[in-house]
Order: structure tokens, then sequence, then C-alpha cells
């Protein structure tokens, strides 16, 4: 149990403060509010979104100077409304003549935008199989990534704005993975962890083909909590990982037998996330998440960490449930202190 | 399961169940808040998928295949038709 000082003046957790749902009947709603709190927490306030904004137009202005058949378009999770507070903005250059991906195109970028003062810290990197320039913007300190002549990103971005409409309770559950998985290092493809197209995938999946969603019987809104756990027992304890892949054409997910899934590479390990990709059915977009060992653990620890803590404050009294938090036992937030998106 | 007093039954007082004690019951956090409409939908049987063998028309707690997690399942998980209310549940066993 937490000494009563740590109750209260916890960093770790400032969704809560001001934000107390301790008295509430079932602790699953409990749950659900404080997920509700912590989206509302790391969101963008207005004035983070207008910067954003102006940072890019800024940015883009000057794409189109120097190259006038080109334009600048933002991909990724600030596409999507799915980005934690400081993460870098994808940005990828298009062109009518479709050369801009070329060494020199991506030297003559970095020194027009330096020269511009609209980049600090350039690093160009010309020879990794998608090649990009890497800078912060000076007035925002905004970390921003461009690659060139791409338009998957793009595609993925529409295709997942069209998912969270149809899907309510997408975002704010994705945005909890997300956040447990940056806390715990698994969220960078690089060392093995899940990308954030793989992360919505599964996500979305389970929010189609969950029992109480598939027949319509509850309002995912209303059950955020219950849900967050039941996710974390599914992908923690009991996917069978070895045995079956997930597919999300057409907007229908579904399971699939890995075996029958023909174009999938089997690899001399088994146990590994197959996620196939909805613009090519061929790919298997979390073939890069060979840490799957770590993510199942953290999710299934997740899982205990939660369950623990409802049992707990289901036998505490409403006196010592006042100041706790059921989802700091899983996520912390560490970081500047933001102040609150309530609108 | 090392554990010498194994003899010692749990019980649960809350669900019946011999698998858990009333303490660590999955009902104290397992509860939905259904929408108010009434529910006299069909159960969309070509839409319910197993997480353990990938296939169409059960969830993966009453798959009959063997088990592909090494993770045990012993108290049940969300995928499960017991995890459906009322008439679903029937529809879902028949
Ligand atoms: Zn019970
Ligand atoms: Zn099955």
């Amino acid at each position: 149990p937490l000494s009563p000082s740590k109750r209260t003046t916890n960093t770790d957790y400032p969704w809560i403060l001001n934000h107390d749902h301790s008295k509430q009947k079932e602790i699953a709603d409990w749950l659900t509010m404080e997920i509700k709190d912590f989206v509302a927490y790391i969101s963008p306030n207005r004035q983070e979104i207008e910067i954003r904004n102006r940072t890019i137009s800024r940015i883009r202005a000057a794409v189109k100077e120097l190259w006038p058949d080109a334009d600048l378009h933002v991909f990724g999770s600030y596409a999507t409304d799915l980005y934690l507070p400081g993460s870098d903005i994808d940005c990828v250059v298009n062109s009518a003549s479709g050369d801009k991906e070329n060494r020199n195109s991506l030297y003559s970028l970095a020194s027009f935008l330096k020269q511009r003062k609209l980049a600090s810290q350039v690093e160009v990197i010309a020879k990794a199989r998608v090649p990009i320039i890497k800078f912060v913007e000076p007035h925002s300190q905004i970390h921003i990534d461009v690659s060139f002549e791409r338009t998957n990103g793009l595609e993925a971005a529409k295709l997942i704005r069209e998912w969270l409409q149809e899907t309510p309770g997408l975002r704010e559950l994705v945005l909890i993975v997300k956040q447990f998985l940056h806390s715990r290092r698994l969220n960078n493809v690089h060392t093995g962890g899940l990308g954030g197209f793989s992360i919505i995938c599964l996500v979305y999946s389970f929010l189609h083909l969950h029992p109480r969603l598939v027949t319509g019987e509850i309002d995912p809104r209303d059950n955020l909590g219950v849900l967050l756990i039941d996710l974390f027992e599914l992908y923690g304890k009991n996917f069978g990982y070895d045995d079956v892949g997930i597919t999300v054409q057409d907007g229908h997910p579904a399971y699939i037998p890995k075996r029958e899934w023909r174009d999938l590479q089997p690899g001399r390990n088994p146990f590994t996330l197959a996620i196939q990709d909805p613009g090519d059915p061929t790919n298997n977009i979390s073939r890069g998440s060979f840490n799957l060992r770590d993510i199942k653990k953290s999710f299934a620890g997740a899982f205990d960490l939660l369950t623990d803590r409802c049992f707990e404050l289901d036998m505490a009294t409403f006196k010592d449930r006042v100041g706790r938090s059921i989802l700091g036992n899983v996520i912390k937030y560490r970081g500047k202190p933001r102040d609150f998106n309530d609108e | 399961s090392q554990c010498p007093q194994k003899w010692k039954r749990v019980f649960c007082t809350l669900c019946n169940s011999k698998k858990h004690s009333r303490d660590r019951c999955p009902s104290i956090w397992r509860v939905y808040l259904l929408k108010d409409e009434a529910n006299d939908k069909a159960l969309p049987m070509h839409r319910l998928y197993c997480y353990n063998c990938g296939r169409k028309g059960h969830f993966g707690d009453d798959c009959m295949e063997r088990r592909s997690s090494r993770v045990p399942n012993e108290d049940g998980s969300a995928f499960s038709g017991d995890n459906l209310s009322g008439d679903l549940k029937r529809q879902y066993f028949k």
C-alpha cells in the first residue's frame, strides 16, 4: 500500500489531480473515468495545435518554394490524432516529377530549411531503406522526420481515420496501450517493439471481436475500464500467436489460421505476431516486432497489476480509496506537467 | 501449485466458483454497462472468431483444439460464450 504522503503528491499519475472517482460503486467505472481523464490530460490543447499547424505550414511553404512541383503532407500519429506529447511529426514530400528521393535532393532541402531558420540539429539519413531528413524546428522545438515520394503512409492514415470514426473507444485504448508500451520501451520497431500501426490493428480487431461488442450489447465508451483489462488479458495470456494471424481487410477485422495465410513467410520461430497489411495482403506489418515475448509478458503483467489493484480497492473503505489511482498501477506519465484539456 | 495445503478448497461466495476465492472474483471488475435498448438481437455466429485456432463460429475459451498459448486459462476470460447475456448466451450454446 502507498504511504499517505505519496497519495497526495503523486507526480507519476497527474491525471487524477482534482479528478477523484474513488466513490464510484463499480471499480470498472472508476477505471473508465480514469482512462478518460488520462486521455484528456495528454491530448493537445488549442495552443499546442496552433503551434503545430503553424510549424507545418511554414515548412510546407518552404518546400513549395524550393520545388514548385512538390507538396508536403503529414502522416503517422499526427495525421490520426494518436500521438503522445513530444512525439516526432512524420512528413512526406511528394512531387509531380517523383524524383525527390535522392541524396542531392535530401541535402538541398536540408540546407534550404537551415538557411530559412526552419531547421536545427539537421541529420540527413540518405542510405536507409527509407531515406529521411530529421531535424528540430527551432521556434516550436518540435522534432520532424521528412521522407520522400511515398504514399503508403498517407493511405494508412486515411484508413485509420475511417476506423476511428466507426470504432468508439479505439482512440482512448490506443493511447493507453501506446503510453504503456512507451514507458516500457517496447514501442520502438527498431528494437523489436510494437509500432503504432500494429498497436492500432490489435486494438481495432479487439474492439470488433469482443463478445460484448460483436453482439452490440455495450457502448465501448461506457466500458473502457473493463475493456482495457480484457484487452491485456487477451494479448497477455490467451491469444494463440503461434497459430493465429489478424486480418483487417475491407473494414472487417477477423482472425485467420496462420497455415491458411499463404504469403506469410514461415520463420524458424512460430511465436510471432502476424497482422496482414490492409494495403498489401502479402505483407505482415508486424514482422519487425521480434520481441513478442517481452510484449506478451508486459501485457500479462498489466492484467495482473490492474486486477490486483481492483481487488485491493474493492476491499478498501471509501476513506482509504481517496486520491488513489487504478491506471497508475500500469501507466506513469513523467514529463512537464500539462494543463488539462477539458474542452 | 506446490502448496501442501492444496486440499484446502477455494470457494467464491459471489459466483459459486471453485477456482478462486471471494476476494479475487473476476466479477468484481468484469462488469459491463449494458445499452438501454432491450436486447432481442440474433447472435451473429459468422462474425465470431477464435483467438486459439483462428476459425469462425466460436470464442477462444470454447475451442476444441489444443491450447496454443502456454499461459494457462483456468478461470475463463472475456472471450467465452459465458460472457454473453441472457438470450444471446442461450443462442450460442444451442
Ligand atoms: Zn467468483
Ligand atoms: Zn478455435
